[in-house]
């Protein structure tokens, strides 16, 4: 199989120094940062010293023993994986002592391997394979005596298996795990000939910590841990670089194939979000792609009750044309709207805004950011002056105290919790603000300083508490704020922030979090060099979302942590290209780039450019088309990719406005919960035939590449242009490439990026433009973007929804590793072997008093609705506080959660629901 | 915590009102409420939004809170 050239393995991990020393490997000069192994200086030649178990992800180990060298002038045979170059050194990597030595050690690995290679899975892509035939093995001298080669197979995990017969024990398996990955759940067990991989303490590797992130997959270089999908189909001949479809992170991925089939996904190392790194989501849940239940034709209906009709794509796309006009010629041109969906590409999402701006003839186009990330956009832009993170992921590396509040990200964002345990590993201090009691709070070489678990609904509280000390113990960085940030808004700050009302003694009963608590964790944030804030929708999902969004940003400038490396605000985005979506112009009252419609210069150059008179007036969010859909004023709807009736909150609601409407349509990859109220579904396609950009939540723009044809045999922006066109409105384009350079075209922070400059340098972060022709991973280094910083004072209001006699619980939800968001994909593969259900976590004080049993079932009820849940007694949570999550349909968690939502935004309050728990005997239905 | 007296709103009316009401609650300056509120719905509420709370307010006045009275009083002047 051909290697990337980019891909290349140089042995050992980069090293940074501004000591730059020359070496001679085999008589050929080559500089290196003093401290570089002698193996990667030579690989840097060109001249590959044999090794095993080297690998540039992980630390050199020096086992192996076959990458002997011979350096001029000094005794015997050094490891070049663990010999650093210095100046003047002379090594010589293949002499006849070293063949000799080689050859040797080989021998030794063979004589305990199966020589099975023509039947092996990895027969052509195995580096024990490849280093017998540099080394020149011929035959192995000793006789038959111990070995492993009866060893038994694991095959428990669903993707992968090990074969311990195919072992050398060379441990990177291990150090992958430990070093790449920070779960720590492989270790080397036993001594001498006894020694071998075992997970945890040698159970089945299903049933140990392992989280199936496929970095031992990964560094093995033997058929050992292998990928059942090669093992199936054989090894890949072809590859393509692509995108994730799943998280913010956005990581970039090598698809490997045969023909068209793929075979499997393996983590780029050059990938500016994930350096080589994927979880299980990425790395192995693609098989929705292919599944049965994928519709790849157009169907439509006159009514929700009749069966589906397949239709051709012209007569799909008339009969919505003929609706959505129809419609709007009885309700007017405003009963009509669209959203877009953060998984889908930019260049799709900006399709279906231009068509809903210029083809429809109304701003009522709104986003699924709507109920994840709006209050980010809102807070970021009011306070630096652009609506997204500050900073790239590298820059965590750089932190000395990372605050982590209402985040998961070991199970929402792994491979970025991956680089951030590794840091906090270093010895950088971590605060986690969260009710529960997440993973980060304490794991395999990793305790967080402070955990303050407060009770669901307070951050906004907790963080003027912060604040407050900051600014009483004498902690403003005075020089920042002074050149950084608007002196009339800092003063009103700190006037409103020292008030004894934000103490964290006055707020003490409020956030049920001790104030000495507070105190030490705000001394610790204040005082560090670097000090990094990483926030997820437990930040964003509540009433004072916004407020929250907009106190944390207070408190990074008053301490001087915005504007380098290692400090910074940043949102943990939910889908892959939430920023993309937003960024495009999705929202309903601005135009891409985050610009308002009311701004007559900005409105007049999209009119210019699209030939279509646009409106000054914002048009409706989500909840508000929802809203006019149950009084009749709201009638037809455009849904690319997202499932509101499974994901948004009050689904009575929800499903009561779209059985209301006369068109919905449905544009996705299956028949999901809304579709059941569509009038006109339009199948969809998937990452993997998809061409275009996401933009992860580090604003980093990277291309998403078509691994194999459309099934659909359309392209989805083709979908919408045609849609567009029956309106009466033309949208031509040829290629997507295109509409990116159109979009670069009316977006100032997007006007360098093409994708020819994305194909050439690999990602850009935005802003990418004349002033930063590669992007920009710092934001506000010298300046905020809307000049100087603007404080704004933060006054902590209580959500409306407080437990009480009648629901005495707080419900909270979120989401686990192997599942992803409402489950649409990852049901529709073998990750449902670790979550085949949504459960409620529930504190053993709360269900002891009601009666429930670990594994029992029990009813739900908010004043929004009821549903069932199995429950599972768990110390993770506190007395007061359940806990679930809403990937699987059938459990309705969106039925009791309610219409509460963040003032500005209307992001749902999904994070803070009264409910109370009951005994049930029934199974949910 | 925000008291909706009883009166007849349908659902969307009675959204409109809670949300209308929560966001005079939240402004952050608390010195120029109303005006934060005019801003506030001018930028982010649709026309439509716009006169249905102000038919609400004709129509249930004791609904929304005295804050949003001046915020609408401003809206109507501009």
């Amino acid at each position: 199989m051909t290697v990337l050239d980019d891909q290349l393995d140089l042995g050992t991990p980069r090293v940074d120094s501004d000591t730059i020393v020359t070496v001679l490997i085999d008589g050929t000069p080559v500089e290196v940062p003093e401290g570089t192994s002698i193996m990667r200086a030579a690989a840097l030649t060109g001249t590959q010293v044999p090794k095993l178990c080297a690998t540039d992800s992980l630390a050199a180990f020096g086992s192996c023993r076959l990458c002997l060298v011979e350096v001029d002038g000094k005794p015997g045979t050094p490891a070049s994986c663990t010999t650093p170059c210095s100046e003047g050194m002379s090594v010589r990597t293949q002499t006849p002592r070293l063949d000799k030595l080689r050859k040797g050690v080989m021998e030794l690995y063979i004589s305990d391997h199966p020589l099975d290679c023509l039947t092996c899975p990895a027969n052509g892509d195995c580096e024990l394979q490849d280093m017998a035939g540099v080394v020149g093995l011929r035959d192995v001298r000793y006789p038959d005596g111990a070995n492993h080669l009866d060893a038994p197979k694991d095959e428990s995990n669903p993707y992968f298996t090990f074969d311990e017969s195919k072992c050398i024990a060379c441990s990177r398996c291990v150090r992958a795990c430990d070093e790449v990955q920070g779960t720590f759940a492989l270790t080397i067990a036993g001594r001498g000939f006894g020694s071998k991989v075992a997970a945890s303490d040698g159970v089945p590797f299903l049933e140990s910590e392992c989280v199936s992130c496929g970095a031992c997959v990964q560094a093995c270089p033997t058929a050992t841990l292998q990928e059942k999908t090669v093992i199936d189909l054989g090894v890949p001949t072809r590859k393509v670089k692509t995108t994730c479809a799943y998280c913010g992170v956005g990581c970039s991925f090598v698809a490997e194939l045969r023909g068209d089939e793929l075979v499997r996904m393996v983590p780029d190392k050059t990938g500016g979000a994930n350096a080589g790194h994927s979880c299980v989501k990425g790395r192995f849940a693609w098989g929705y792609a292919g599944h049965e239940d994928r519709v790849t034709a157009p169907l439509i209906r006159e009514s929700i009750d009749d069966e589906w009709k397949v239709v051709s794509w012209d007569e799909a796309i008339g009969f919505a044309a003929d609706r959505l006009k129809s419609i709007q010629s009885e309700f007017g041109v405003d009963s009509i709207g669209g959203i877009t969906s953060s998984r889908c590409t930019n260049e799709e999402v900006y399709v279906v805004q231009k068509m809903v701006r210029a083809a429809f003839g109304t701003n009522n186009v709104d986003t699924c950011a709507r109920v994840c990330h709006s209050p980010t956009g809102y807070g970021l832009k009011q306070t630096f002056g652009t609506s997204a993170g500050t900073q790239d992921f590298k820059s965590v590396e750089k932190a000395d105290v990372i605050m982590v509040i209402g985040a998961n990200p070991t199970d929402a964002h792994p491979v970025f919790a991956s680089r951030m345990k590794r840091r906090l590993r270093e010895g950088a201090e971590l605060i986690v603000v969260d009710p529960r009691t997440i993973d980060l709070v304490r794991s395999a070489h990793i305790e967080a300083s402070h955990h303050l678990q407060l009770m669901p609904g307070t951050n906004v509280a907790i963080v003027n508490a912060m604040g407050h000390v900051a600014a009483t113990e004498g902690w403003i960085d005075r020089e920042f704020v002074k050149e950084r940030c608007d002196l009339t808004s800092l003063q009103s700050w700190e006037e409103f922030i020292r008030l004894p009302e934000n103490s964290p003694e006055a707020l003490e009963e409020a956030t049920g979090v001790p104030a000495d608590q507070v105190r030490a964790a705000a001394r610790a944030y204040a005082t560090a060099s670097n000090a990094a804030i990483y926030y997820g929708l437990g930040v964003t999902e509540h009433s004072q979302g916004s407020t929250m969004v907009m106190a944390m940003a207070n408190l990074a400038m008053a301490t001087g942590n915005i504007g380098r490396e290692g400090v910074g605000v940043n949102p943990l985005r939910g889908q892959n290209n939430v920023q993309g979506a937003c960024d495009m112009g999705s929202f309903p009252h601005e135009f891409s780039g985050y610009r308002h419609v009311s701004d007559d210069t900005v409105r007049e150059q999209f009119e210019a450019l699209w030939g279509a008179e646009m409106r000054s007036d914002p048009g409706m969010r989500i909840p508000n088309m929802l809203d006019a859909a149950t009084v009749g004023e709201f009638k037809g709807i455009y849904i690319q990719g997202e499932d509101i009736a499974q994901s948004d909150p009050n689904t009575d609601h929800v499903t009561e406005a779209l059985r209301s409407m006369d068109c919905v349509i449905v544009q996705d990859l299956f028949l999901n919960e809304t579709a059941k109220f569509a009038h006109v579904f339009l199948p969809g396609t998937s990452f993997l035939e998809k061409d275009g950009t996401f933009t992860n939540a580090e604003r980093r723009i990277n291309r998403v590449r078509p691994v194999m044809p459309s099934r659909t045999g359309m392209a989805e922006w083709e979908v919408t242009c045609a849609l567009a066109k029956a309106m009466g409105y033309a949208m031509d384009y040829d290629t997507s490439s295109q509409i990116m350079d159109e979009i670069a075209a009316v977006t100032p922070t997007f006007s360098g990026v093409s994708f020819e400059l994305l194909d050439k340098v690999g990602s850009v972060q935005w802003p990418c433009n004349e002033k930063a022709p590669l992007g920009t991973p710092v934001m506000h280094v010298d300046e905020f973007v809307r000049g100087k910083g603007q404080f704004i004072t933060t006054p902590f209001v209580p959500t409306d929804e407080r437990s009480t006699r009648k629901f005495p619980l707080l419900l909270t939800t979120g989401r686990i590793l192997s599942q992803y968001n409402v489950g649409a994909q990852t049901r529709r593969t073998n990750n449902v072997v670790w979550h085949a259900e949504d459960v409620l976590d529930m504190h053993e004080a709360d269900a002891q008093a009601r009666g429930i049993s670990d594994g029992d079932w029990a009813e739900v009820t908010s004043r929004a609705g009821n549903t069932r849940l199995r429950v599972r007694v768990s110390d993770d949570i506190p007395a007061g506080v359940v806990y679930t999550t809403f990937h699987h349909p059938v459990s309705g968690t969106n039925v009791i959660t309610t219409d509460n939502s963040d003032w500005a935004t209307n992001c749902p309050e999904y994070k803070v629901t009264a409910v109370e728990v009951r005994p049930s005997s029934k199974v949910s239905t | 915590m925000t008291v909706v007296p009883d009166v007849d709103l349908n659902y969307e009316q009675a959204h409109l009102v809670k949300m209308v009401n929560q966001i005079a609650a939240n402004v952050p300056n608390r010195h120029e409420v109303a005006e934060q509120v005019a801003v506030h719905l001018r930028t982010f509420w649709t026309p439509e939004m716009q006169r249905d709370i102000q038919a609400i307010e004709r129509d249930y006045p004791e609904v929304l809170v005295h804050q949003v009275h001046v915020a609408l009083e401003i809206l109507r002047r501009s």
